[in-house]
């Protein structure tokens, strides 16, 4: 039987997660961590819930600056209007997870740190330059959210470290993002591909760029070839695709029952420069579809 | 471990095992079988209550992390006397068939009435995208509480 130990400050929990290396594991909305216990994927003697730990849960806007507490609802980041205009990707990727159930439930740190390849929220935190800052019984640390990923299901994460929060970009203008993914399904479907792209612009052009993928590599990647394809330009069909293709080769997936790999591959190259275009459009202050994006980035009334 | 919350307006006190599911102690220790078990695994919807008016699936909530909040299942649903007017129009529409998902979506229809009195169809479908229904389909269900959230305001601008 699996026991819970309920620390009151973020010491107790890397103390305890230190102390019991391996026999312990961090629990915030359950709704992965529950599912692992009941399947046999973990064998904890001692879960340790996280809801008493002060501050885990805070959002905070300060100037560009987004702080997501790693115990922030993924409700609450999908409900959030200022998130929806300054952090739109991230919010489209929290509208998209699970049902109204699972997302009332499961947090932020969760999604990132059960470090499922298809998890929603990675891609989207990527292309807003997230850091995640992570407590250990050594003190804390900072590392590019890329850094966190080690494997399906593996972080970097030492047995005694805690994600406690994550750092993101979340300019106020002249910039845009978008989330977009493939599914079987439109809800309580896992994504078959992920895409989220950022973009920036003087005017027109694009000053800057970010391209991430889930779901077609062993961890999400964030993909520079294919944002490097479209800086300097004012995002011509042709720069779009080449982003694409750069993004299809820098992927690796594998096939399954969401899909083969060719297929996957497929769908990365043409998501990439829908997500591209979107992003600019939300940046260039063209976008008038509001937030959503229509899921997959169809039907959105121009040809992209 | 000692837990201390409301459910349904009536506090309980309880020593409970701490790897004890909030469905397991509502159904098990408090008898109230309303609150249905079915895929153990966030799925289907079929045991989703509401937690302090928000809607969460009780098989991946441990009871001892509702300490001090409030739960509402179906029974807490109506009086003595009738139905609730979700509860009404899910009659009247014929959107329940065997029944087995009804108390879920129900309680889903409850947080989303909560937040969003006057809902679009697609609002209610998305809503409701957690609760899985293998007979009666889902258009009558979506009728049931297009028609209950009419029939609530009526009620209200009427009181």
């Amino acid at each position: 039987m699996v026991d819970v130990y309920v620390p009151e400050t973020l010491e107790e929990a890397v103390s305890f997660l230190g102390l019991h290396a391996g026999a312990a594991i961090p629990i915030a909305g359950g709704t992965d961590a529950l599912i692992d216990i009941r399947t046999g994927r973990s064998m904890p003697e001692w879960l340790v819930d996280l809801s008493s730990v002060p501050r885990l849960g805070d959002v905070e806007l300060d100037g560009e600056v987004l702080r997501l507490g790693a115990l922030v609802r993924i409700r609450a980041v999908e409900l959030d209007p200022e998130l929806g205009r300054r952090a739109t990707a991230i919010v489209e990727a929290a509208r998209v997870l699970g049902s109204v159930q699972v997302r009332t439930m499961a947090t932020v740190g969760g999604n990132l740190c059960h470090a499922t390849p298809s998890a929603e929220m990675p891609p989207s935190l990527l292309v807003h330059d997230a850091v995640a800052e992570i407590a250990g019984v050594g003190g804390r640390r900072s590392i590019p959210l890329a850094e966190l990923f080690a494997g399906p299901g593996r972080t970097t994460l030492g047995p005694d470290e805690l994600l406690t929060s994550l750092l993101a970009r979340a300019p106020a203008s002249s910039a845009g993002s978008c989330y977009l993914r493939q599914t079987v399904r439109w809800s309580m479907d896992l994504a078959g591909v992920g895409v989220s792209a950022s973009v920036e612009v003087d005017g027109t052009v694009v000053t800057d760029a970010r391209v991430a993928l889930a779901a077609v590599a062993p961890v999400p990647l964030l993909v520079e070839a294919a944002s490097e394809a479209i800086v300097g330009t004012n995002l011509p069909p042709e720069a779009a695709r080449e982003a694409g293709r750069r993004a299809a080769a820098a992927c690796s997936p594998i096939s399954d029952a969401r899909g083969t790999a060719g297929y996957r591959r497929e769908v990365v190259s043409v998501l990439v420069p829908r997500a591209l275009r979107i992003a600019w459009l939300r940046a260039t202050g063209a976008w008038t579809q509001g937030v959503p994006a229509p899921v997959n980035g169809m039907s959105t009334g121009e040809d992209l | 471990m000692r837990i201390e919350l409301r459910v349904n307006g009536d506090m309980y006190r309880r020593e409970v095992e701490p790897d004890l599911t909030l469905l397991s102690f509502l159904r098990d220790v408090l008898g109230l079988t309303g609150t249905k078990w079915g895929c153990l695994t966030g799925d289907c919807g079929a045991c989703t209550v509401l937690l302090d008016g928000e809607p969460v699936v009780a098989c991946l909530q441990l009871a001892c992390q509702v300490q001090d909040r409030e739960v509402t299942t179906i029974e807490g649903l109506g009086t003595e006397e009738g139905l609730d007017e979700v509860q009404a129009a899910f009659v009247s529409n014929g959107a329940a068939q065997c029944g087995f998902c009804t108390p879920g979506m129900i309680m889903s229809v409850e947080a989303l009435l909560g937040s969003n009195p006057s809902p679009s169809e697609a609002q209610v479908r998305e809503s409701l995208s957690g609760n899985l229904c293998r007979c009666t389909g889902y258009n009558k269900i979506v009728d049931a509480v297009l028609q209950a959230a009419q029939d609530r305001q009526m009620a209200n601008d009427g009181s």
